[in-house]
């Protein structure tokens, strides 16, 4: 279905101009989003795909049909890609093994950018490995493996599933003083322990950091319904704490940033394709890139053309195997 | 010109300052009374009986840092209050604390000698059931999902509201394999949300779904504090994490039941007909118990028996002033020292 364009009506009131929008029969739209309808002219513009893979790729577990062949055309084109999550449960080389099961095998872990991999991005762009200190993390395996690769020490993570802190009269939790600071990721096994854990290192221990993978309030653990996301876990710090936490992954711009400074891209030939508004398309709008939206995901259509959403991407399609709709 | 105009104006502050040149002998004493300068509306209270107790029909005091500190009286207490009582005074006695209900507190105050009627007894918990009668929640046919310990399932249970969760969602994970669900009960009409030692996700999931997912399911916080004292040796990560998780996961504010919101006191204003102006809230925390008085209309009184010290109370960087300040509760019967000679 195509986009309806609103009427306008000039009146003269009381001497001032008043402008009605209206339309037809049909819903108020919003007149400037625009369906994909030449895809090569739009694949000329663009050098570099950043590609979010939770409906875009893949839907929970199961591949979106059509998806090899077209990652395989696009760089046959000669076209750059990433792929960015802000799930931070595995590491790269974790969901380099997620592309290998759905047959993406020809997929490099160094074009994976999960949100794990952007924390252990941004420490080493702060250098937080010359202060000496130790890192708390609230996640699952995802960020300790990152850390590994970048020599940081680190405490917590699935060590701490399952733990009470002892709360009888006169008890206390010990916290380490050379924590320096605390990621919160989406954690399964969240509890009062690494509640209690983060809020001492980050309360009491001077100047220590408080950095969150993402703040997405839900997630697809599972096809089947919507998942409390990553925003659980930092809204209980938040709410402990009083801190606002450093975002690295989407929509922060710290992911564009860390590509574009690396590899000298020319941001207006980068597209970032996704399937929600207020990460995604943010993410790409606020950078400087251009953004499609694909309805693959947990956007609607209607969703998309509703007069409360002022998200506007570029375009927007059914998925990305429309990006060669033309020459079919 | 210029050049003398200036070397005379010079000798002329010189000359001025030599004059104001401090002298011992001249300074004036510094007493308790001259630190309060740093914040000058802060006043430490001198002269109990016409600055508090002739102004004041009904006390409310917070438990913690007041009457007891964890799990110690904290001296004096027991006669202080017996000699307020003796004065006519009305009390009642407040916490944001929802893990008891207010039978729960009265076994408490039982076991620190202090004889207390539940109905001065007024927890987070019970506001969160006094609130659901407010809004006649019982004749919606629904049921409430509860995130925290015990005190709320009891005080549900004394005014019929049916609930699920609460301590039995303690140890249970949702299923999250290929195609897994968590089943939600549909007719959940509000999630009430208090300090829960064993929040988990699978409660985070449930409260999720409910909010998210259940037409027009309320979001009730008991209390958002951010740290609390579970026991004296440090500062305990508070219900404001349960709720932060809860806020996070939806994207909704809750509606808080506890301090500093209105909801307890236009309960008992309505209740019992008080006046406002009459009430006196006392508490140790500037940002619940204080502003809970001043917000409300109500006299304050901060205490420094509990997490505020002087020093912090004094700070420029506070901007909340209670109309007095005293160490303890006990003040109320000191006598007045004499005045200061100046």
């Amino acid at each position: 279905s195509s986009v309806v364009a609103r009427q306008r009506t000039t009146s003269v009131q009381n001497n001032k101009t008043v402008t009605c929008n209206y339309s037809t029969s049909a819903p108020r739209m919003m007149a400037n989003v625009d369906r994909l309808t030449d895809p090569k002219s739009f694949l000329d513009e663009l050098d570099v795909f950043v590609f979010d893979m939770d409906g875009v790729i893949w839907r929970g577990d199961s591949l979106i049909d059509g998806v090899p062949e077209t990652l395989q055309k696009l760089r046959d084109e000669g076209k750059q890609m990433f792929f960015v999550t802000n799930n931070s449960t595995k590491s790269r080389a974790g969901y380099k093994k997620k592309f290998d099961n759905l047959g993406l095998d020809f997929i490099p872990s160094n074009e994976i950018f999960s949100s794990s991999f952007s924390a252990a991005a941004y420490l080493e762009m702060t250098k937080f490995k010359e202060t000496g200190k130790k890192v708390y993390i609230v996640g699952e395996v995802g960020i300790g493996d990152e850390l590994d690769l970048i020599g940081i020490p680190w405490i917590g993570g699935l060590d701490d599933q399952g733990k009470q802190p002892p709360m009888g009269p006169g008890d206390r939790l010990e916290h380490d003083h050379d924590v320096g600071a605390v990621i919160v990721g989406f954690d399964r096994n969240f509890n009062y322990y690494k509640i209690q854990y983060a809020q001492l290192c980050i309360n009491k221990n001077p100047d220590c950091k408080f950095i969150a993978t993402n703040l997405d309030a839900v997630t697809h653990l599972t096809d089947a319904q919507e998942w409390a996301g990553g925003g659980s876990m930092v809204g209980a710090i938040k709410g402990c704490t009083g801190r606002d936490p450093t975002v690295v992954g989407k929509p922060s711009p710290l992911m564009i940033d860390y590509l574009c400074d690396k590899f000298g891209f020319d941001r207006k030939r980068i597209c970032m394709v996704g399937d929600r508004l207020d990460t995604d398309i943010v993410f790409g709008a606020n950078n400087g890139l251009q953004t499609l939206l694909v309805l693959s995901g947990v956007t609607s259509e209607s969703k998309l053309l509703s007069p409360e959403n002022k998200v506007t991407p570029t375009f927007y399609t059914d998925s990305i195997v429309d990006f060669f709709a033309d020459r079919a | 010109m210029k050049f003398v105009t200036t070397a005379l104006a010079a000798l002329a502050c010189a000359g001025t300052a030599s004059a104001f040149t401090p002298n011992a002998a001249f300074l004036p004493k510094t007493t308790s009374r001259f630190n309060t300068a740093m914040n000058a509306n802060v006043l430490k209270l001198s002269d109990p009986m016409s600055e508090i107790l002739y102004k004041t029909d009904v006390f409310i005091f917070d438990c913690d840092g007041v009457i007891w500190r964890g799990d110690s009286l904290i001296d004096g207490i027991p006669e202080t209050l017996e000699k307020l009582r003796a004065m006519g005074k009305k009390m009642f006695f407040v916490t944001n604390n929802s893990t008891k209900s207010r039978a729960g507190y009265k076994k408490k105050f039982d076991s620190l000698g202090l004889d207390i009627p539940a109905e001065e007894i007024f927890s987070s918990s019970f506001a969160a059931a006094a609130y659901m009668e407010q809004t006649k929640f019982k004749e919606t046919g629904k049921k409430v999902y509860i995130i925290g310990e015990v005190g709320i399932c009891e005080e549900l249970d004394l005014i019929d509201v049916p609930w699920i969760g609460g301590p039995q969602d303690a140890d249970k994970q949702p299923d999250m394999g290929p195609g897994g669900k968590l089943d939600h009960d549909e007719d959940v009409g509000a999630v009430i949300v208090g300090f829960d030692r064993t929040v988990n996700y699978y409660k985070i999931q449930y409260a999720q779904l409910c909010i998210n997912e259940n037409e027009n399911c309320e979001f009730i916080a008991t209390n958002t504090d951010a740290v609390t004292h579970l026991t004296d040796a440090q500062e305990w990560a508070g219900n404001g994490s349960m709720v932060g998780a809860i806020k996070g996961c939806t994207g909704q504010e809750p509606t808080v039941v506890g301090k500093p919101s209105p909801l307890m006191i236009d309960y008992l204003c309505t209740k019992l007909g008080l006046e406002r102006s009459r009430i006196c809230m006392v508490g140790d925390r500037l940002d619940t118990d204080v502003l809970f008085g001043t917000d409300n209309g109500l006299q304050s009184l901060l205490v420094l028996s509990g997490v505020t010290s002087e020093e912090k109370l004094l700070s420029p960087e506070n901007t909340i002033t209670p109309d007095y300040y005293a160490d303890t509760i006990n003040d109320f019967f000191l006598e007045a020292p004499a005045k200061v000679e100046s």
